[in-house]
Parts: structure tokens; C-alpha cells; sequence
């Protein structure tokens, strides 16, 4: 009796050492050499994905957009009354996208998630390659982008300056500094893995591993800059991360057109960026889990069912934030407002707003609740993506359908993309493309920080039940 | 005063590590004249190693207060083209505090990401002290002690669970 007692609760142990990636240690050199070999190893499928995806970019990114600076605005539907079109929506949709990164790598590292610290990287990079297209659309969204240097203070010939008071100078300044700083903070932890990948490459890669590495060995001074600085970091990009989309916000809110003018658009786009945000990055992990070697060690279901829960309440939060704009405005009885409130609903796009509220609230609650579920990488995948459709189609009806209707109705126009599409498709191509090259490059998993979460995490037994536990490392 | 040399003890594990720092105090080397290298951040409390000294949260409040500067700089830019207009002021409170904080948080980030580098010095492509092995998760202390000392301390390190002890040579990293 006490032997199959004691079995049984070997087995519990031994389930939880399976399940949470933190109880289950393997020796750092196996890890390296898992990392690296993750990143070695490409099969035909990779390359030709990645021709593939060179060709959209050429075409429909660098193609087309040269098109458009050759032929002028005018190749894109962007028209009276809907000036902003589908450039805006990539903008605002791709701000949204980044801001997953630094709530995994901030948020969840200034309240101690340990469940974060195999796919910190894996989402900052999500952060910096979704800038990086949020700030092509502005660029495409100007049309003449070879004058973008007027926004810049300096005393030209016709005496015009920029204000920089105005709600779209402070996008300038919100986007620079968030795409600075979260560079920088996808950097910084980045430096230890460049020496262990520096340390076991050999030709280019030993190279660019080593310049990229700028001569870390882990001192106790280099580690305790490197903490130092990441700590700062943390704390100080989580209002960054907060004002960005707030401010993208305002670019609206500040405006009295009807359906804008809300005291809630700001933090009601940070939780919808967080809501795809977090959705784009269980994508990305699923992918990463099936095609790259040695992940499934390091991308657990537990990672899933976390995320899983965390998207739950950001979806519900995103509900109470969407009624609560909703209610306001439709209370208030202005006459335009409601025109456009019926026009979401009924006009001849108001499958979208069904849409919407379909992927973005009711399939997340209905599948997110049941851990099973949501520990299916494939289920979650799934979810992943409908979210990202809905909050598309949120941002779509936020800014061209919504410019529709205005109060006057001699120019309400329904808006329809040209050149546009081919441009979206091209930055979406660029982002993955972006992200399967960097996969090959830079080691997807912070091996250190799995190490030290490691060494904190522990079983311990409580009486008869087996328990984990977390020491505080600092 | 006898030759300083230098060597690095490689030990395979945490424990033997601390352990070894307290033998090298209790040989007579001052903590200045030890340095731990590693593959993961070990804290001074893990080793009973003093606190180390780091001027990252200066550079940081530095960067941080130049970051307002600048950012006051362009909130009175319209002061240099000042052109009015009807009952709204030339330097508006509200989006003023915008662009404060904007530059305020960029100026605190850039700083504390320059403060690494000062302060650790990096990038730095000089042959220095270091093992591969370090990035594989063995933690290396280096110590200079005197050259007529050598085997001694090499004989207590050993005896600690030190997998080897080297002269530490720079090598190209």
C-alpha cells in the first residue's frame, strides 16, 4: 500500500516536471546546443516560404509603393470623406500588434510571471518588426514621403512649422521613442545569448555573433548593468507602451467628428492592441513550436493555457471597454451619431461589425474558458488569428467606415481600397519574412533567463502533497 | 612585492563557487582581486560577494532630465515663430505635457541603454580573460594572487571542486 502510494506520488512529481518547463532542467550546454541547433537547421520548405515571401514584398511592398510615389494618392481609394483608409487602419493595427511584446517582456517580468521566460524574445521581436510596418504605413499614408523631413523644426523659405502641439506630432514622438526603446530592450537581454551563440559558431556567424556580442563574458559588473538596466527598462516602457496607443487614440478622440469624440478611445485601443497583441503572439508561438527543432521543450502547453487566460480577460476587458463606448454614444442621441451607429450596424458593411463582435468577444469566451482548449496549440492558433481578423475589422470600422458618415451628407461615400491592398499584403509579407530571417539568426529563446528561472523553481513537499515553489533570485 | 599573476578557476557548479571565494579571502586575497564570470546573472548574496557598484540609475535620471530639455525646447518652439492666433495660447498646457513626457522617457531609455555600455565598457573586441565553458553554465573565478603563491592556491581551488586551473590568458573572444 505505502509502496503504490509512494508510485502514485512520484508520478504526480514527475507529471509536474512534464508539465512546467521551469521544474524540468536540463544541463546549459544541452540548452545551447538546442537553441542553436533550432536556428541551424532550415529545410527546403523554409527557403522556399521565404522566396515566396520576398516576391510579395517586392511586388506588393517595394512594387507598389513605388508605384504609388510615382503615380500619386490618387492610385489609392483615400478620398473625400474618408481621408484615412486602410494606410491608417495597417498603422493603428500594427502599433496594436507591438504592443505585445512589451507587456509579456515588461509587465509580466515586473510582476514575476515565470511562465514568461522561454518567449520574452519571441514576442519583443513581434514589438520591432510590428513598428517597423506601423511606420511604412505612416510613410505610404504622406504620399510625397520624400518631404517627411517637414515635420522636423527648421526655418524653411515659406516660414512654415511644424506644431507640435498637434495630436499627429505626438505620434511622431510616441512611435520614435517606443520603436527606440523597445529596439533597445529587445537589445539588451539579447546580449548574453550573442556571447553563448558567439562562443559556439564558427565563420560570418562567429563574426556578427561576436561584434553583436560587444565583448560580454558575464562579469559581475556586465550582469549587474545588464539587470540594472533591463529593471529601468521594465518599469519605464510599460507608460511608454501605454501612451503610444493612447495617443494614437487621441489622433481620433481629439477630433469632434461623430464617433470619435470619446473620452474612452485611449485606453479602450490600448486593451484592443493588447487583445492582438496577445493573439499574434500565440500565433507565432504555435508556428514556432511546429516547424523549428527543440522547441517543444521550451513552448510548452502550460505557455498556451497561460496566454490562453491572459487573452480571455483581455477579450472581456476589450467587451466592457467596446459597450461602454457604445452605450455613451448611443445615449447621447446626437442625430450624426446615431446615423453612424446605424450605419455600423446595417449599412452595407455591417457584417463586418457582426463580424467583429463575433471573433472578438463570443469565440474567444466560448473556447478560452476550458484549459484543454486553450492548451491546444492548434485551438489557440485559431483563436490567435480570428482575434487579429476581428481587430482588423475593428480598426476598419473605426476609421474609413466611420468617416463615411459625417455631418455633411452631401459627401458620404462609401470608401473603397486601391492600391492599398497590395501595400497591406506587402507589409504583412514583410513582417514574416522579417521574423523567419531573424529565426535564423538571433536565438528565439533567452536561454539565460530559462537557466535562472530554473535554478529559482523547485518541488517541495508540503505533509502528502507535492507542491512547486519559487524563491526570489535578486 | 612579489609578481601578481592571474588565473581563472572553473568550477562546474554554484556551491563549490561561493565556497571557493570564501577560501580565496581566507588565503589572504582582497575582494577586489576576484571577479566572477557566468553564464546566468548570479546575485553578490548568492557568492557573499560585496555589492557591486553601478552607475546605470544616475545615467538614467541624467538622460532623463536632458530628455525634458529638449522636449521644453520644442514645446516653446512656437515662441520662435510666434503667430497668433484667436483665443488660443501660443504654448498650450495640455499637449505640452505630451511632449514632455515623450522626450522625458526617451532621453531616461536611451541613457540607461548607454549606461551599459559605459559602464561595462562595452563594445569591447580586446583579448580578455574568459572559457567557452562559462556560456555552457560553469562559473569562472578569476584571481590574481602572487606568482610564488601559484600552486597553492591552485591546490586549494582544485581541492574545492575546481574542474581546472589555468593561467588566464587573453584570447580573442
Amino acid at each position: 500500500m505505502a509502496a503504490t502510494s509512494q508510485h502514485l506520488e512520484l508520478s504526480h512529481e514527475e507529471r509536474l516536471r512534464e508539465q512546467h518547463l521551469m521544474l524540468d532542467p536540463k544541463p546549459r550546454g544541452e540548452m545551447n546546443a538546442m537553441v542553436m541547433e533550432a536556428m541551424h537547421t532550415t529545410s527546403w520548405k523554409f527557403w522556399v516560404m521565404a522566396v515566396l515571401l520576398g516576391g510579395i514584398v517586392l511586388i506588393g511592398l517595394f512594387g507598389a509603393w513605388g508605384y504609388l510615389i510615382a503615380e500619386g494618392l490618387g492610385v489609392a481609394g483615400v478620398n473625400r470623406p474618408s481621408y484615412w483608409g486602410i494606410f491608417l487602419v495597417n498603422t493603428v493595427f500594427w502599433i496594436g500588434i507591438s504592443h505585445a511584446g512589451t507587456f509579456i517582456s515588461a509587465i509580466l517580468r515586473v510582476f514575476k510571471a515565470e511562465f514568461r521566460r522561454p518567449f520574452t524574445r519571441a514576442a519583443e521581436l513581434m514589438t520591432t518588426f510590428g513598428l517597423v510596418q506601423a511606420g511604412f504605413s505612416i510613410f505610404m499614408h504622406m504620399g510625397r514621403v520624400w518631404l517627411a523631413y517637414w515635420l522636423f523644426p527648421y526655418p524653411n523659405e515659406r516660414q512654415l512649422w511644424p506644431n507640435f502641439h498637434s495630436p499627429l506630432s505626438w505620434d511622431l514622438l510616441a512611435i520614435t521613442t517606443y520603436l527606440l526603446a523597445s529596439t533597445m530592450y529587445l537589445f539588451l537581454p539579447l546580449i548574453p545569448d550573442m556571447a553563448m551563440a558567439r562562443d559556439r559558431s564558427t565563420g560570418w556567424r562567429k563574426n556578427a555573433y561576436k561584434i553583436l556580442a560587444l565583448g560580454f563574458r558575464g562579469t559581475e559588473g556586465e550582469w549587474t548593468h545588464l539587470r540594472t538596466a533591463m529593471s529601468i527598462f521594465a518599469f519605464a516602457i510599460i507608460p511608454v507602451m501605454f501612451s503610444v496607443h493612447t495617443i494614437v487614440a487621441w489622433d481620433f478622440a481629439a477630433a469632434t467628428r461623430p464617433g470619435w469624440s470619446s473620452t474612452i478611445f485611449g485606453p479602450y485601443f490600448v486593451v484592443g492592441a493588447l487583445h492582438s497583441g496577445m493573439g499574434a503572439v500565440i500565433m507565432v508561438l504555435a508556428i514556432v513550436r511546429a516547424t523549428m527543432k527543440n522547441m517543444k521543450y521550451f513552448i510548452r502547453p502550460e505557455h498556451f493555457d497561460a496566454i490562453g487566460k491572459l487573452m480571455l480577460i483581455i477579450s472581456m476587458t476589450w467587451a466592457y471597454f467596446f459597450f461602454n463606448d457604445y452605450i455613451v454614444q448611443w445615449y447621447g442621441g446626437d442625430r450624426w451619431t446615431k446615423e453612424l451607429l446605424h450605419w455600423h450596424e446595417a449599412g452595407p458593411m455591417g457584417w463586418m461589425w457582426f463580424l467583429m463582435l463575433i471573433v472578438n468577444v463570443a469565440i474567444p469566451w466560448l473556447v478560452l474558458w476550458n484549459k484543454k482548449w486553450r492548451s491546444t496549440p492548434w485551438v489557440v492558433f485559431v483563436v490567435g488569428l480570428l482575434i487579429n481578423v476581428g481587430m482588423y475589422i475593428e480598426r476598419y470600422i473605426i476609421i474609413p467606415i466611420s468617416l463615411t458618415i459625417n455631418r455633411q451628407p452631401f459627401t458620404w461615400r462609401l470608401y473603397k481600397p486601391g492600391i492599398e491592398i497590395p501595400l497591406s499584403i506587402g507589409t504583412l509579407a514583410f513582417f514574416i519574412l522579417l521574423y523567419m530571417l531573424a529565426s535564423k539568426f538571433i536565438p528565439l529563446v533567452p536561454v539565460w533567463e530559462v537557466q535562472e528561472g530554473q535554478m529559482a523553481h523547485s518541488v517541495k513537499k508540503f505533509g502528502r502533497e507535492t507542491v512547486v515553489t519559487v524563491s526570489e533570485l535578486d | 612585492m612579489a609578481d601578481q599573476i592571474s588565473l581563472l578557476a572553473v568550477f562546474p557548479d554554484l556551491e563549490p563557487a561561493a565556497n571557493a571565494i570564501d577560501t580565496l579571502r581566507s588565503l589572504g586575497l582582497s575582494d577586489e582581486n576576484m571577479n566572477v564570470i557566468s553564464g546566468v546573472p548570479v546575485t553578490e548574496a548568492m557568492l557573499g560577494r560585496p555589492r557591486q557598484w553601478t552607475n546605470v540609475p544616475r545615467l538614467a535620471l541624467g538622460g532623463a532630465g536632458g530628455g525634458f530639455l529638449v522636449g521644453t525646447f520644442l514645446v516653446f518652439t512656437p515662441l520662435l515663430y510666434f503667430v497668433p492666433v484667436g483665443g488660443q495660447p501660443t504654448v498650450p498646457g495640455p499637449p505640452s505635457v505630451v511632449i514632455l513626457f515623450e522626450l522625458t522617457m526617451l532621453g531616461l531609455l536611451i541613457s540607461t541603454f548607454l549606461g551599459v555600455f559605459l559602464d561595462s565598457t562595452f563594445p569591447s573586441y580586446r583579448p580578455m580573460e574568459y572559457v567557452p565553458e562559462i556560456s555552457d553554465g560553469k562559473i569562472g573565478i578569476l584571481y590574481h594572487c602572487p606568482a610564488d603563491k601559484e600552486e597553492k592556491f591552485t591546490k586549494a581551488m582544485t581541492a574545492l571542486g575546481a574542474e581546472r586551473v589555468e593561467l588566464a590568458e587573453e584570447q580573442q573572444l
